[in-house]
């Protein structure tokens, strides 16, 4: 019995196999895989296994962009197989680490090819630039004997352990060891043969299987190969090392493109230096290093299934703290900048019977890639822009994409404003969210309104650029660490967040100003004194959360769950 | 109408999805085929001899046999006429001949299924090698029909009612252990047969993805 050989690239599935919106199943070497091609032309190859309950992706359902297991509707996005949203849990972002198996595939002369070995370079036979996939045959016979039956039946030579080729008739057999006792025969012509021709090798292979499966009954059948399951990569497995200062930008990107999006807008995309950036989703931002030392946050703008690239929108703040200056002025196209993983500190429920997204100014970056989220998946939402006028709103090509779903609100004083989203937010209602991103007079007046038009807190979603308050850190406190039985003192003018990491407890951090919500602890004990724009009023009162990197305490004692 | 109608029975869920497609109602009058094994009391061979369901009573007459019912609704309810192409003798006759298919298909196939799931004392085996023969014709066909750009089983624009004949012991198959990967083509019809407006869902056959937006 031949030995699977994991870094052969073989072929998987005949280009017309995969129309858009079907998923293919296909086998290689005993392992199922499921196979489809999202909108955009990308073939993926997978694991045919939701990481859920084990249930077989092929028979998901292909939306374009995203893979949806048809058993509860777990989303895996196009090319990095990462997982998006989680219905059972709709207002938490699903962890970096829920990731599908992806294989290495590429797409040539009208077959699909991939290998089990994820490091297995693509390595195919020359072949003449035009050939035509005729229709596959599976046959339930070992490799073996499908290639010494049919090197005989076709007087064909053997190219390879895998392929059988007939240089009279302009033929190439592929055989596909599907699995120890199944093998498909994948017949490639070369040119464009007429229908009667492919029905004539159709009969002819079709002949030649049922000889080969004749054959195959006189022994008894081998037992399958045993599936590999590739153990879950170890970066991703373990916990992330926790940095000692700020945010962890480990993953390199190159600015690729660097327009101006509008007026004092400019939008840059990044792709990754090498392999694949980490699933983004939408709300999604991440921490870019700059060239002059300093790290800024910058939401995502990416639909679904635009997972080869990060697109970013930068305003040109006047005045800038360095971080919009630098991006606008000296980062330029073939930079490469470091940045983070994306963190969802925003995410977007896709269980809400309506959703509202107000936008103001740039604020407009991660409403957009909701809107994008939830018009791919047609779900009913409405997109309000506020802006000084219509040279100020960027990403024209991306708005137009949403059709009329978007309504923009141009030069309003803040009383019209006011006027405006009274309007917008006039009735609230059962599954009905909201979520705003913005400048915080915009945030504020959008909060207080909905406050006040009946919406319950926990349907107001919201997003700061920034935390504007001035912190007040003149108390002095002690915290007690329930899990690393340590007691800590905090003395004014120190944040908790610095206590922990001189101390030797790391949280991950991000804007450390109370506004990305990433250093929040849990509080079992003590009364907080919430200085943070991240937190909701409802949370804020319910006592269990607290910022770490602004917030302090009331009580003289605070228990933290660390 | 009276539709006599059992919610696991394939040859019954083909009826059911045509008269979704046509939008009409009739009354469901459940039987137990299992495992009550209702077909086979005497007051259900009163109304069907052969102890088979479906049943369509229409104004005190009865049409048994799932390809008998479907040509009645075609010919007596579809206002586009494309359901059964009764104008056109060849598209006809095709149409008549993969009718006769979907009863072989559910002789088959759907035994093996009948003989997993529901205990069924029927031969598993022989109706699984059986099922698997015509699957592969079946593939075929669906594939040549694709070269040359056809989506349906009898060649036109328009799906006839021999694909909700031949649907639901395909999309069930794998209940009776007929695996469906060997059948790329006939996988990707039964995404197509999925799409037609009016398509309902029964158990083990579940929507699929709306069709990608058209290019301009």
């Amino acid at each position: 019995m031949t030995a699977p050989d994991p870094a052969q690239w073989l072929p998987v599935a005949s280009s017309h196999d995969l129309p858009l919106r079907h998923v293919y199943h296909g086998q290689l070497w005993g392992q199922e895989l499921a196979i489809w091609r999202a909108d955009d032309g990308h073939v993926n190859v997978w694991e045919n296994r939701c990481l859920h309950r084990g249930v077989r992706l092929s028979i998901g359902l292909n939306e374009g962009r995203e893979l949806r297991c048809i058993y509860h509707g777990w989303r895996y996005a196009n090319r990095t197989a990462g997982c998006t949203y989680i219905p059972a849990h709709p207002a938490d972002a699903p962890a970096r680490t829920i990731c599908n198996h992806t294989y290495p595939v590429t797409e040539a002369h009208g077959l699909v090819w991939a290998a089990i070995d994820p490091q297995a370079q693509a390595d195919l036979p020359a072949l003449p630039d035009q050939t035509t996939a005729l229709r596959p045959l599976p046959v339930d016979a070992p490799l073996g004997l499908c290639r010494d039956m049919a090197a005989q039946a076709l007087d064909a030579q053997g190219a390879s352990d895998v392929c059988l080729h007939d240089a009279q008739a302009g033929l190439w057999l592929f055989l596909q060891p599907a699995d120890a006792g199944k093998t498909v025969l994948r017949p490639l012509l070369s040119g464009t043969p007429e229908l009667a021709q492919m029905q004539l090798w159709n009969r002819r292979l079709s002949e030649l299987r049922d000889g080969i499966e004749a054959a195959a009954r006189q022994a008894p059948a081998p037992a399958p190969f045993a599936p590999v399951y590739a153990p879950v990569d170890p970066e991703l497995a373990e916990m992330p090392a926790r940095s000692r200062q700020g945010p962890r930008t480990e993953l390199r990107a190159r600015v690729t493109r660097k327009t101006q999006s509008a007026e004092g807008i400019c939008a840059l995309r990044l792709e990754p230096l090498r392999g694949a950036l980490p699933t983004p989703q939408p709300g999604a931002h991440v921490d870019i290093s700059l060239p002059n030392g300093m790290t800024r946050q910058y939401s995502l703008v990416n639909a679904p299934g635009e997972t080869d690239f990060y697109e970013i929108g930068v305003k040109l703040e006047a005045p800038s703290r360095g971080g919009s200056a630098c991006l606008h002025g000296d980062v330029q196209e073939g930079d490469v900048l470091a940045l983070s993983a994306p963190r969802n500190n925003f995410p977007l429920r896709r269980d809400a019977l309506r959703t509202l997204l107000i936008a103001g100014g740039i604020g407009i970056t991660p409403m957009l890639a909701m809107a994008q989220a939830l018009a791919a998946q047609g779900l009913p939402y409405e997109m309000h822009i506020f802006a000084r006028s219509e040279a100020h709103v960027p990403f024209a090509e991306r708005r137009a994409a949403l059709g009329e779903a978007v309504h923009q609100h141009i030069g309003l004083d803040p009383q019209q404003t006011q006027a405006s989203l009274s309007e917008i937010l006039a009735t609230p209602g059962f599954a009905r969210h909201v979520y705003v991103c913005g400048p915080a007079p915009m945030l504020e007046a959008t909060r207080d309104t909905a406050a006040r038009q009946g919406w319950p807190d926990e349907t107001v979603h919201f997003e700061y650029f920034s935390n504007t308050k001035t912190i007040d850190d003149s108390s002095s406190f002690t915290i007690d660490l329930a899990r690393s039985a340590l007691t800590l003192t905090v003395p004014a003018g120190t944040t908790i967040l610095e206590v922990l990491r001189e101390n030797g407890v790391e949280l991950p951090s991000s804007c450390e100003q109370g506004a990305c919500g990433t250093c929040i602890a849990t509080l079992l004990e003590g009364e907080a004194d919430h200085q943070d724009v991240y937190l909701s009023e409802t949370e804020k009162a319910r006592g269990t959360k607290i910022a770490t990197c602004v917030s302090r305490a009331k009580s003289g004692r605070l228990v933290l769950d660390l | 109408m009276k539709l006599y109608n059992y919610e696991l029975s394939g040859e019954c869920y083909k009826v059911r999805f045509f008269l979704s497609v046509l939008g009409l109602s009739v009354e469901s009058i459940s039987v137990d085929e299992y495992p009550g094994l209702e077909v086979q009391t005497p007051a259900f061979l009163a109304i069907n001899p052969a102890g088979t369901l479906p049943v369509l009573e229409v104004e005190g007459q009865v049409i048994a046999e799932p390809q008998a019912i479907l040509t009645y609704l075609a010919l007596a309810h579809d206002p586009t006429s494309t359901w059964y192409p009764a104008g056109d003798p060849m598209r006809a006759a095709q149409c008549a001949q993969w009718l006769d298919f979907g009863g072989k298909l559910d002789a088959s196939a759907g035994v093996a299924r009948r003989a997993l799931g529901m205990f069924m004392p029927l031969d598993a085996g022989s109706a699984r090698l059986e099922g698997r023969r015509l699957m592969r014709i079946l593939d075929e066909h669906l594939w040549f029909a694709e070269r040359q750009g056809r989506d349906w089983l009898v060649p036109g624009p328009a799906p006839t009612i021999a694909d909700l004949a031949c649907f639901p012991a395909v999309a069930l198959a794998e209940e009776g252990e007929i695996a469906l990967a060997d059948y790329p083509a006939a996988r990707r019809w039964l995404d197509r047969v999925k799409r037609i407006p009016g398509f309902i869902p029964m158990s083990g056959v579940f929507p699929t993805s709306p069709a990608a937006p058209q290019e301009n």
